[in-house]
């Protein structure tokens, strides 16, 4: 059960992040340590908040700051997204439906329908990680402590590629497709505005920063927005879980790709589940960049997918991870 | 004429025997003749109303003036000594009303040698001490402030190790962790020489999980203390079992003691009888002078509630070409956790599904530093079944025999472990219904083509098992029926409503045999106070035990009844009928309501008793049933759709086809979750439970419930084991639903997997070691050998 805290509406961004400034200015040397956090659906700081993962003294609500829930498209500029768009929107915007396919379909495959009313797409990216050491009573590695538990532990759900001295993997799924459509994440602080990729945003934890992400404990996302995909691009998002629905990824691929007649002019495809970070499987993308809609079909997309896991260092319980990867970029690209 | 007998009665797979006071006529039973009018319909839920609309009130419902909440300080460690235990700052917490723990507490006894707040834990989750105050926030503040020192002890958890010379044990007086200091062996005919003379013999090593019940109302209670009486609101599955413990407890008589319970959100076995928390919440309402209300939150009721035990077990069958069974042999190894009475049935399918002279078993109990094992619908029979049935069919595939045409050449007519009759079993019938249902017969076999040619990896399969069970009840079980002034009628007895229909069913029976209108019926249940005894709802012993008591008080009323009008009418009570609560003479005489009879007596009250009369121990009283499974795999990714679930059971009479088809979509969910997803995980190195979560502990989901479940009964009165031919129906229909998926998967994909749940990762496992020569008579492991004895 939670400990008492404060709960302090804010009206504007800049706010909000004027009082991440000031509450955290002794800058906690763990994340999880941060007195001041910012609240929005919460779905996921109430979890770590119940299992005293987490204690801030101050809740900062940002669900009182006006138009951080919009979703604008102009194909011009591309598609800006209010970090308080919920997932359920996400999901059902014929627009993003349309030409982010991939974002919609890993909004829609995300946790259950209730959450996703509540869930958030700047939450989402900022979730903590699912590993089951981290959320127990384990002092592990990430929050501070000397040991990845996982490592000689039960990892089926752990990483298999890039694993660093922790070997969580990333629980969101829009991630991937929002790096798969070069999304930048646009971040204020108290005295300064920055702007970042999302696939640079995901980080490996270091021993310095035991964190999942490069959000200073100051800062806020203001926007997300994508560049407008350019004609002929094709998208999709697919995610295994161990039932039908309210799963974390096992493993999720997310792939775009931009034709030029019948040629693969782009490939994007980006994994979940598989590392600590949304994974871009690179040497699959650059198998297929510049090869026909034929050669996917003959073989080349399952070449690719099984090259695309070859780096792979599978753990006691978790080498299903790399057949299954393999499996789901291969569906993915026969599929555009 | 008063009787006193000793009858055999079987509860959760174990036969026991009881006393058995006979006291009145035991009721004529309904034969397949009966003309019946009201048993056998399809009525409504009597309080699906209140259920849906919220007005139902539950035991975490429950609201007291000046109610207290509390909770409990639980171990941390698998297995540690208290050095001491420091209240003094919880107690000073301001809205702190009672802190109890071993040192401010009599020592209450527990589970063998233990306490109630013992000084050894031995589980993470272990009591420490409790707190009572004003709200739950405050509460679990005071936890915090409760000091503890441990000394930590070395611990097991991992039932493949527990019977280890080198682990530690649980209890210092088992040294090797085995409950009861040895295996329980069975056996019947000479194995040995029958494996020598089989033409093959198929072993295999199978392991099944841990699975929670995980109720959606989790346990609790609300204590609340008048003078030296004790009322408690449990949610319980046996409100004269908490009475009967509680008391002895606190050292109380049986009748200041009070157990009410009316409406319970699932209780799947956990909850047969007092918790410590029961104990616990009695103890601070009595500290504090005031109600407590303790219920478990999510995670404590995945830690201490009890579960399922996981096992390993070796498994064995010799089979002549024809396709007779010889001999089946399993030696098996059960993780009863630290409080756990072990001694599941998990043998109980080799020794009683089919016919086969020769039969050994050896089962191990183990305790280990984790929660307890308990009875999980039907305990033992469905970790058992898992590899028997899964074995059967290797079998059928040995002799080049359909695996329904191996399980009816090797049909058990006689019950095969006591050489009784049945008093009936309906199994070939399901067989044959269900086969139809499926489409058995017409189903293309192997190498069958892919179901989408432009996607090769998802195929197609199907699978079947079948299902012994008891369920037969017995006594000793009460009902008395009240008939009002205005002709209705009050069916008081102290069985408990556990979500099942419970109250509806005993409705039906009861209006039947008065002669009543279903409306004119009210049943009482759950109150120790008001009601007369009966016994817990487990073991699908409810209807089996309540239906011939509430008859037999129901044909009492019938009979005084008459014979008042006989005396009001001036007639022979012979020549009247009792029907649709009215009594008639025959065509063209004066009939009356029950309504004007009754009410002209100046609130004359007749009162009807009935109890439940002995079993017939010259009979083997089981259920029988069976499922067929179609399935879709996907071969890349592992992921199982069960496209359709057929069950066919039989449990004698039919009294309620809804209640009764809910039971079946009921089990065959659980069962599902059984064989594909639920899994309790645990980090060995600490002692730690992973996913004590609903997050983590995977249950299925609306999606992911067969797309189509036919759930259907082959209805048999059976007049042998009850008056009104009924069994029980609770547990069957989640025993076969495992195996038959199993058997359905090998089907699809020619993987055989030796381990439940078959979760993706696990299948894909299985897919990838494939094209390795791994055969089906040669699984990993297969040696009979005790567990600790062998490399891996």
């Amino acid at each position: 059960m939670m400990k008492p805290f404060d709960h302090v509406d804010a009206n504007s961004a800049a706010r909000a992040a004027a009082l991440l400034g000031e509450g955290n200015q002794a800058a906690p040397s763990r994340p999880e340590d941060r007195p001041v956090r910012l609240i929005a659906g919460g779905t996921d700081l109430l979890t770590v908040m119940k299992d005293d993962i987490v204690s801030p003294q101050t809740l900062v609500n940002i669900k009182t700051v006006p138009d951080l829930d919009r979703i604008q498209f102009d194909v011009a500029t591309g598609l800006h997204l209010g970090p308080l768009v919920s997932l359920t929107d996400l999901e059902h915007d014929t627009l993003i439906n349309d030409r982010y396919t991939a974002l919609a379909q890993a909004a829609h495959l995300s946790a259950s329908p209730q959450l996703r009313n509540m869930a958030t797409i700047g939450g989402n990216l900022l979730q903590q990680s699912r590993c089951w050491y981290y959320r127990g009573p384990f002092h592990c590695w990430l929050k501070g402590g000397d040991e990845c538990y996982a490592r000689e532990g039960e990892n089926k759900y752990h990483a298999i590629l890039d694993q660093g001295q922790c070997i969580t993997v990333n629980p969101s799924d829009p991630a991937q497709a929002l790096i798969a459509f070069d999304a930048t994440l646009h971040i204020l602080g108290p005295s300064a505005q920055r702007d970042l990729k999302v696939e640079q945003f995901f980080i490996n934890p270091t021993p310095q920063r035991r964190a999942l992400n490069q959000l200073d404990d100051d800062e806020l996302i203001t926007a997300i927005t994508l560049p407008t995909p350019p004609p002929d691009t094709h998208s999709v998002y697919l995610k295994m879980m161990d039932r039908q629905t309210w799963g974390f990824a096992l493993v999720s691929v997310a792939a775009r790709i931009t034709w030029d007649g019948d040629r693969i002019a782009r490939a994007d495809i980006i994994m979940g589940g598989v590392a600590p970070t949304p994974y871009r499987a690179t040497i699959a993308e650059q198998e297929i960049t510049g090869r026909s809609r034929s050669d996917l079909h003959s073989g080349l997309a399952d070449r690719a997918a099984h090259k695309a896991m070859r780096d792979a260092h599978p753990l006691e319980h978790n080498a299903y991870k790399a057949p299954l990867g393999a499996a789901l970029i291969k569906r993915a690209l026969l599929a555009l | 004429m008063v009787k006193v007998l000793k009858t055999k009665i079987e509860i959760e797979g174990r036969v026991h025997e009881e006393v058995v006071v006979i006291d009145g006529e035991l009721p004529a039973p309904w034969d397949s003749k009966a003309e019946l009018t009201i048993v056998g319909q399809p009525v409504p839920r009597v309080d699906g109303a209140e259920r849906v609309t919220g007005q139902a009130r539950y035991t975490s419902d429950i609201q007291l003036p000046g109610l207290l909440h509390a909770r409990i300080l639980r171990s941390p460690h698998p297995h540690a000594r208290i050095k001491y235990v420091d209240i003094s700052a919880a107690e000073a917490l301001p809205g702190v009303r009672a802190v109890i723990c071993r040192d401010s507490t009599a020592p209450i006894k527990w589970h063998r040698s233990s306490f109630v707040f013992d000084s050894t834990l031995r589980y993470v989750g272990d009591e420490i001490a409790a707190v009572a105050a004003d709200s739950l926030e405050i509460a679990s503040d005071a936890l915090r402030l409760i000091k503890v020192e441990y000394e930590v002890l070395p611990h097991i958890t991992d039932e493949q190790h527990a019977n280890d010379e080198a682990s530690p044990p649980v209890w210092v007086d088992e040294p090797r962790n085995v409950i009861g200091g040895e295996p329980e062996v069975y056996k019947r005919g000479d194995v040995d020489k029958a494996f020598k003379d089989a033409d093959f013999v198929v072993q295999a090593t199978f392991r099944t999980p841990t699975a929670l019940h995980n109720c959606l109302e989790t346990h609790g209670s609300v204590a609340q203390w008048e003078g030296d009486n004790l009322t408690i609101w449990d949610s319980t599955q046996h409100i004269f079992g908490v009475r009967q413990r509680v008391a002895e407890r606190l050292g109380l008589a049986l009748n200041k003691v009070r157990v009410i319970k009316h409406y319970m959100g699932g209780g799947f076995g956990s909850k047969n009888g007092a918790g410590k928390y029961t104990v616990i919440a009695a103890l601070l309402a009595r500290k504090a002078g005031r109600p407590v209300k303790l219920m478990l939150n999510r995670m404590e009721e995945n830690l201490v509630t009890g579960n399922r035990d996981s096992t390993v077990q070796h498994i064995a069958g010799a089979v002549k070409k024809d396709g007779t069974l010889l001999a089946l042999k399993l030696v098996c190894y059960a993780n009863s956790g630290a409080y756990g009475g072990g001694g599941m049935p998990i043998a109980g399918p080799v020794q009683e599904m089919y016919r086969c002279a020769n039969v050994y078993t050896e089962s191990w109990s183990l305790y280990t530093n984790l929660g307890r094992d308990s009875a999980f619908r039907a305990p033992g029979f469905v970790e058992g079944n898992f590899a028997l049935e899964s074995l059967m069919d290797m079998m059928a595939e040995k002799v080049k025999l359909d695996p329904l045409e191996f399980r009816k050449k090797n049909y058990a007519e006689r019950a095969p472990k006591d050489n009784l009759p049945y008093s009936s079993k309906g199994l070939r019938q399901a067989y044959e219904r269900g086969a139809d249902i499926i489409g058995w017969h017409s189903r293309a076999w192997a190498d069958r083509p892919a179901v989408d040619p432009k996607n090769p990896d998802i195929r197609r399969g199907y699978g079947m098992a079948s299902q012994v069970w008891g369920g037969g009840g017995g006594p000793p079980a009460h009902a008395i029926i009240k008939v009002n002034a205005d002709g209705t009628a009050d069916v008081i007895t102290g069985t408990q409503d556990i979500g099942t229909g419970t109250k509806t069913v005993l409705s039906q029976v009861a209006a039947e045999a008065m002669g009543f209108r279903f409306e004119d019926v009210r049943v009482h249940v759950g109150d120790t106070s008001l009601g007369v005894y009966a016994p817990l709802s487990a073991g699908s012993m409810t209807v089996p035990s309540m239906s011939p008591a509430v008859q037999m008080a129901a044909l009492d009323v019938h009979k005084q009844l008459l014979a008042i009008a006989a005396e009001v009418l001036e007639v022979k009570s012979a020549r009247l009928e009792l029907k649709g609560s009215v009594i008639s003479q025959g065509k063209g005489k004066k009939s009356i309501t029950v309504k004007e009879l009754i009410g002209g007596l100046s609130d004359y009250m007749v009162v009807g008793q009935g109890l439940r009369g002995p079993n017939d121990n010259s009979y083997a009283i089981n259920t029988f049933g069976c499922q067929f499974a179609e399935v879709e795999v996907d071969t890349a990714t592992g992921q199982v759709r069960v496209l359709r679930l057929v069950a066919i059971h039989e449990s004698g009479r039919v009294i309620n086809p809804m209640t009764i088809t809910s039971q079946l979509y009921g089990g065959v969910t659980q069962g599902m979750g059984y064989g594909l997803m639920e899994h309790r995980v645990v980090d060995h190195r600490s002692g730690i439970v992973l996913n004590p979560n609903l997050t983590d502990y995977k249950i299925p989901t609306a999606l992911d419930v067969p797309l189509e479940i036919v759930g259907e009964m082959i209805d048999l009165p059976d007049t042998i084991a009850t008056t009104t031919g009924a069994k029980g129906i609770g547990e069957p229909p989640i025993v076969p639903t495992a195996p038959a998926i199993a058997n359905a998967i090998y089907d699809a994909c020619g993987v055989r997997v030796f381990q439940a749940p078959i979760s993706p990762d696990v299948l894909l496992d299985a897919l990838q070691r494939r094209d390795q020569p791994m055969v089906v008579e040669q699984p990993a492991a297969a040696e009979l050998a005790p567990v600790s004895q062998k490399e891996e």
